[in-house]
């Protein structure tokens, strides 16, 4: 509005007086329409700042539900005064006993509307002017131009580039078959004994004279057998030392749960569920109350979530398998790692938030900490606790404060 | 043959040695344990288990505490010095369906600074942000496929007090479901000033 005067005012300026005097009168003479005008869309657009603040999390515009009833047509279903008084205390709505709303709130599941006090007569009006709206709209859409039903037509069909990609593989598939084609003509001539060499001999019986000369040779026939031997041997060493490593043990859950799914796209925090992880030596499989904290609302249907409902209502435990064994000859902390170290669940435990089924993916051998020991620095920054250790490590080594300087290679620090 | 005489230990051992190493590893077993009596403690752990417990029920290692235990806390319970200090001992009592009393009788005792509010920012990142969202809007990645996840900045919300949150938090609220057994009480009340910060930052 103030706008649009200052627009008229600079435009004034340029004219003549009586021209001014003239545009005023005008700009004054219209000023209630588009105050009103302005008054009305206003309105709307201040109801949708409000809805999307106060009501979309429960609500949507459409007829569609959310947790709440989708809102379209509510200000043909309900009177004025009910909504307002709905919104600013449903609780009280229900306790008096008016029938619309206790019905309502049994459809519902008895899900309490949270009480809007604030909102004023003209924020609701606002709010329904929004909803009207946002109603209208879409179906002046649908009810556009025949071009619009051809477009979705159009784009309902395979994409140039599909066509194109498809073409190219049938051409590489054609080109494989010809090769193909080549070399079964000329084995199949090799094996009835057309090919023959410049002297006469057929390809077969080359090929039996090459492999048996080969064979007779003694250091040739030696030297295959020893090789033979040697990695044979090699991998039977290798095995004996992977007696009692368990990576790649990736045992079958009794519940279908998928990292990939939690932590991967819903990025849900590993402390999450793992609360212990910073607390204590274990990390803690959760309870299924934590299970519920989403699932009491989220794929309720789903047979997997459905164990979960059994175990609680019949009070059983879920028998997870564990995963990592760490043999209990050997201490460990998560919290110690975690809190103190810093360390990511990743470094020990792979990339589980891409993972289906949780894997064991490094070995948890000995020489495995004992590695990350030597390599790892002490993260000494800001932490007075090891300032005088760090003075005493410098003036005797050049190199910086590892965490097998402080006692990560001391045997009894894990084994006791 | 000489070379029958010659080999004939050394083929056997191969033959052997590529019988044992040559089978595929199985996903679904731990495989081969050298000295289970050192791997399997002796005493009961909660989360290894090789055989059911002879007394407890259901045959858990685990037990849960006897009705009634208090559990002794583990977390700060007397923060600032000289004038400032005070000490709660953050023991509530009060049930989940009088939000009001938590209103008007709980207090944050967690004095609000930069450290408490840094302490709130990584526990709201693991135990509230996927749902309520990075800024309390409450448009998470898992907020948006759970539907009902109220913007902390909407009229309703911003008049709630510390303990009002502290309270919901504890017990859940609405849709929310309780998050007392993951969060200890110094945890929640830093948690409730963050929460607060999100609510005036604009």
């Amino acid at each position: 509005m103030n706008i649009q005067i200052k627009k008229t005012a600079l435009i004034a300026k340029k004219l003549s007086v009586r021209m001014k005097k003239f545009i005023v009168g005008l700009a004054l003479l219209c000023s209630p329409f588009l105050a009103f005008a302005q008054d009305a869309e206003g309105d709307a657009a201040k109801g949708e700042t409000l809805f999307k603040n106060n009501c979309s999390s429960c609500h949507n515009v459409t007829a569609e539900k959310s947790v709440g009833p989708g809102l379209k047509g509510i200000s043909e279903r309900r009177d004025f005064p009910w909504l307002v008084s709905w919104i600013h205390n449903s609780q009280a709505m229900i306790a008096s006993g008016d029938p619309a709303a206790v019905k309502l709130y049994n459809e519902y599941n008895q899900a309490q509307m949270t009480s809007f006090p604030n909102l004023s007569e003209d924020d609701i009006k606002g709010i329904l002017a929004y909803i009207d709206q946002a109603n209208a709209a879409p179906v002046a859409a649908d009810g556009g131009s025949p071009a619009a039903g051809a477009a979705v037509a159009q784009s309902s069909g395979p994409s140039d580039l599909f066509v194109l990609v498809l073409i190219a593989l049938l051409v590489v598939m054609l080109l494989v078959l010809g090769v193909l084609l080549v070399i079964v003509t000329l084995l199949s001539k090799a094996v009835s004994g057309d090919a023959t060499g410049a002297d006469g001999v057929p390809f077969m019986d080359r090929l039996k004279t090459t492999f048996s000369k080969a064979a007779n040779n003694p250091a040739i026939r030696s030297a295959t057998i020893w090789v033979f031997v040697l990695l044979v041997t090699k991998a039977l060493i290798d095995g004996a030392y992977n007696v009692g490593v368990q990576q790649g043990y990736a045992p079958k859950q009794p519940i279908a749960f998928s990292h990939k799914l939690h932590a991967g796209e819903y990025q849900i925090d590993c402390n999450y569920c793992h609360t212990g992880v910073n607390r204590g030596k274990s990390a803690h499989i959760p309870s299924a109350n934590i299970c519920m904290n989403c699932h009491g609302a989220i794929k309720k249907e789903s047979p997997e979530i459905q164990k979960i409902y059994a175990a609680i209502e019949t009070n059983q435990p879920i028998e997870w398998v564990r995963v990592h064994n760490l043999p209990d000859l050997a201490y460990f902390n998560h919290s110690q790692h975690v809190n103190v170290g810093g360390l990511e669940c990743q470094q020990c435990h792979g990339e589980i938030e891409k993972m289906e089924v949780v894997e064991q993916r490094s070995s948890l051998t000995m020489g495995w900490c004992i590695d990350c020991h030597r390599k790892t620095e002490v993260n000494t920054k800001g932490n007075a606790y090891y300032d005088k250790l760090v003075q005493l490590h410098n003036s005797e080594s050049k190199e910086a404060l590892k965490v097998a300087d402080i006692g990560g290679l001391e045997c009894s620090k894990c084994h006791y | 043959m000489n070379f029958q005489n010659k080999y004939s230990y050394v083929l056997a051992f191969a033959f052997l040695a590529t019988a044992i190493t040559s089978c595929n590893r199985d996903p679904q077993s731990t495989g081969l344990e050298f000295a289970p009596n050192m791997y399997q403690s002796v005493g009961y752990e909660p989360f290894r288990q090789v055989d059911e417990h002879p007394l407890n029920p259901m045959g858990l290692n685990m037990r849960k505490p006897v009705d009634g235990t208090v559990s002794r806390r583990n977390y700060n319970t007397s923060f600032g010095s000289g004038d400032s200090a005070n000490v709660d001992i953050m023991v509530y009592n009060v049930p989940k369906d009088s939000i009001s009393i938590a209103e008007r009788t709980l207090t944050n005792p967690v004095p609000l600074n930069e450290k408490a509010l840094a302490e709130g920012k990584v526990l709201y990142e693991r135990y509230c942000q996927h749902c309520h969202g990075e800024g309390g809007a409450g448009d998470g990645l898992v907020g948006k496929a759970y539907k009902g996840v109220p913007n902390y900045k909407a009229d309703a919300y911003l008049g709630m007090n510390g303990g009002h949150i502290f309270h919901v938090i504890t017990h859940g609220k609405g849709r929310m479901w309780p998050h007392g057994s993951q969060l200890d009480p110094e945890e929640r009340w830093k948690v409730v000033h963050y929460v607060q910060k999100l609510q005036k930052d604009s």
